[in-house]
């Protein structure tokens, strides 16, 4: 089958922004590439970085080749974007674009090429965290969803999934004071940093309980042991490891 | 009344820019920022604010695309979205407040050249298209054309070859030449196209430059007679348009004079120096 703009992975529209990007992504669909993607999501507090980086290890002592990529880390772009932050310069629109950009950096140059040569690659963080803020932020739905039409979709995206009240406790404990953005101040809805960062996760979480559905992401209880959680993952990423077979194992 | 290409930014009102939005678009080495040169202190002298934008020059991106242009690691998706983001930052921080402020906005490109860029790097058009449909429609858009073999000696006499002007990441030659030659040839086929579908008004830049400004001059007078000042100059008809034509008209339609009057004498006086050179629309009007 031809994948045309228009065309649909499960429910997440395909739009091909490089031709043979496009090409590629339907393979990945297809099982083409012979790599596999894992990213998680969740709010901030959520413990989904300690659980990529438990399972991180995991993978490596079984011997696969394993790549991580973190949000808002291209060399090429992560600069811009600290500036913009730091001089509180970005706009919705920009605050979405710069990211994007930088996700576009790592998608072109480690995300894609990884997955073709047949790593495993591990993402802190992935489009669905713009979905969630972008339209946090006021951003028009589709428009964000359409930016970052030139996604590889994951094999699995994990949600951890944790009450508002959780996660903010968690992170509340001997924490450095919150930045201008992470705490959503340029939305004006309060004063008050903590306040405002309360609102603004209250409104992430309820893109993200929506986005559950529309991109079939796979629920992780945040609120369980850590070990419990860990054992959960590893048993989705194993079994489709073990269907994956040209995944390549260093040794 | 303003309109965008679709979508509305968030937090961005657009029903008051009572500014003008002047395009000029066209490849690498038509003379575009020469005439831009020219047309600024002229727009000027007749008594409109002029503000002046162009690619990469915002304060966000500016410098950090330009970084990222040194290395020979900026992807196709990557490079697009690196010029989109400055491109947002200019439109909400340049572009729009100056159009509030009754500014004639004068930019050096616009959204054509980043989708005719993109384009030739194979990226979606529905992609690209999506992106900018936050972009405001403009109110005239000039597009400078030259044929490749004009363009040659233009470029590469003058400056040299330039990594991304020859398209080395899209058209790797044998050498610099052959890359440009396919990269511009591309590229104005791109142009070519968009100009169809947006209507762009072609000033054949193989002219002098005196020439084209003159041109030019000519398309920005049509761009400024239209709209909200419409009612005011159509009225004048065939005859020369005085001062006492303007206040008689404005009587007759009172909504709009308080707020542009400062701007109606300022078109008048354009129109009036226009019309004394006697190379003008106006005194082509009278004939």
């Amino acid at each position: 089958m031809e994948i045309t703009p228009g065309s649909r992975f499960g429910t997440f529209e395909v739009l091909l922004p490089v031709r043979s990007l496009g090409r590629e992504t339907q393979q990945h669909r297809d099982d083409g590439f012979p790599g596999r993607l894992f990213i998680v999501e969740g709010i901030d507090g959520s413990g989904k970085s300690t659980q990529l980086s438990l399972l991180h290890k995991w993978l490596e002592s079984k011997g696969y080749g394993v790549v991580f990529s973190e949000w808002n880390s291209s060399p090429l772009v992560k600069d811009t974007t600290k500036f913009g932050k730091k001089k509180k310069m970005l706009t919705a629109a920009t605050f979405s674009l710069i990211h994007a950009t930088d996700f576009a950096d790592r998608t072109e140059k480690s995300i894609l090429p990884l997955l073709k040569a047949g790593a495993v690659v591990l993402c802190d963080r992935y489009i669905y965290t713009a979905f969630a803020r972008d339209v946090a932020r006021g951003m028009d739905r589709e428009w964000v969803r359409e930016l970052y039409g030139f996604a590889v979709k994951p094999t699995v995206a994990f949600y951890f999934r944790v009450p508002l009240e959780t996660a903010i406790g968690r992170l509340m404990d001997g924490r450095d004071e919150l930045k201008y953005y992470e705490a959503g101040m340029d939305l004006g809805l309060s004063d008050d940093p903590e306040e405002s960062f309360r609102l603004f996760q209250g409104l992430i979480l309820k893109e993200y309980e929506k986005m559950i559905s529309e991109f079939g992401l796979t629920v992780i209880d945040a609120t369980l042991p850590i070990e419990v959680q860990q054992t959960q993952v590893r048993q989705i990423v194993k079994t489709q490891l073990e269907k994956a077979a040209n995944v390549r194992v260093q040794r | 009344m303003r309109q965008t290409y679709g979508k509305l930014l968030p937090g961005m009102r657009i029903s008051d820019l009572t500014g003008k939005l002047i395009v000029i678009e066209g490849t690498d080495g038509v003379g575009r920022s020469t005439q831009i040169n020219l047309l600024k202190p002229w727009l000027e002298e007749l008594g409109h604010a002029v503000l002046d934008t162009g690619m990469a020059r915002s304060t966000l991106a500016g410098e950090g695309l330009k970084r990222a242009k040194e290395g020979n690691n900026l992807g196709r998706v990557t490079q697009s979205l690196f010029y989109a983001t400055d491109f947002i930052d200019r439109l909400e921080n340049e572009i729009v407040p100056a159009l509030r402020s009754g500014f004639i906005v004068l930019t050096d490109r616009y959204v054509y050249s980043l989708m005719a860029r993109a384009f030739v790097r194979g990226m979606d058009s529905k992609w690209i298209r999506s992106i900018y449909s936050v972009a405001l429609k403009p109110d005239a858009t000039f597009y400078l054309r030259l044929s490749i073999d004009q363009l040659i000696p233009r470029v590469v006499f003058s400056r040299g070859f330039d990594y991304w002007e020859s398209g080395m990441d899209v058209y790797p030659g044998r050498d610099m030449y052959d890359s440009f030659c396919n990269y511009q040839t591309a590229l104005m086929a791109e142009f070519d196209r968009l100009s169809e579908e947006y209507k762009f008004e072609v000033i054949e830049a193989s002219a002098d430059a005196e020439q084209v400004f003159e041109h030019l001059k000519a398309g920005i007078f049509r761009a400024l007679e239209s709209d909200s000042r419409k009612e005011y100059i159509s009225a004048r008809g065939t005859k020369t348009l005085s001062i006492s034509d303007l206040t008689a008209n404005e009587k007759v339609a009172p909504a709009a004079q308080t707020a542009n009057a400062a701007k109606f004498e300022s078109v008048l006086r354009s129109i009036m120096a226009h019309s004394a050179d006697g190379n003008g629309r106006t005194a082509q009007q009278q004939k």
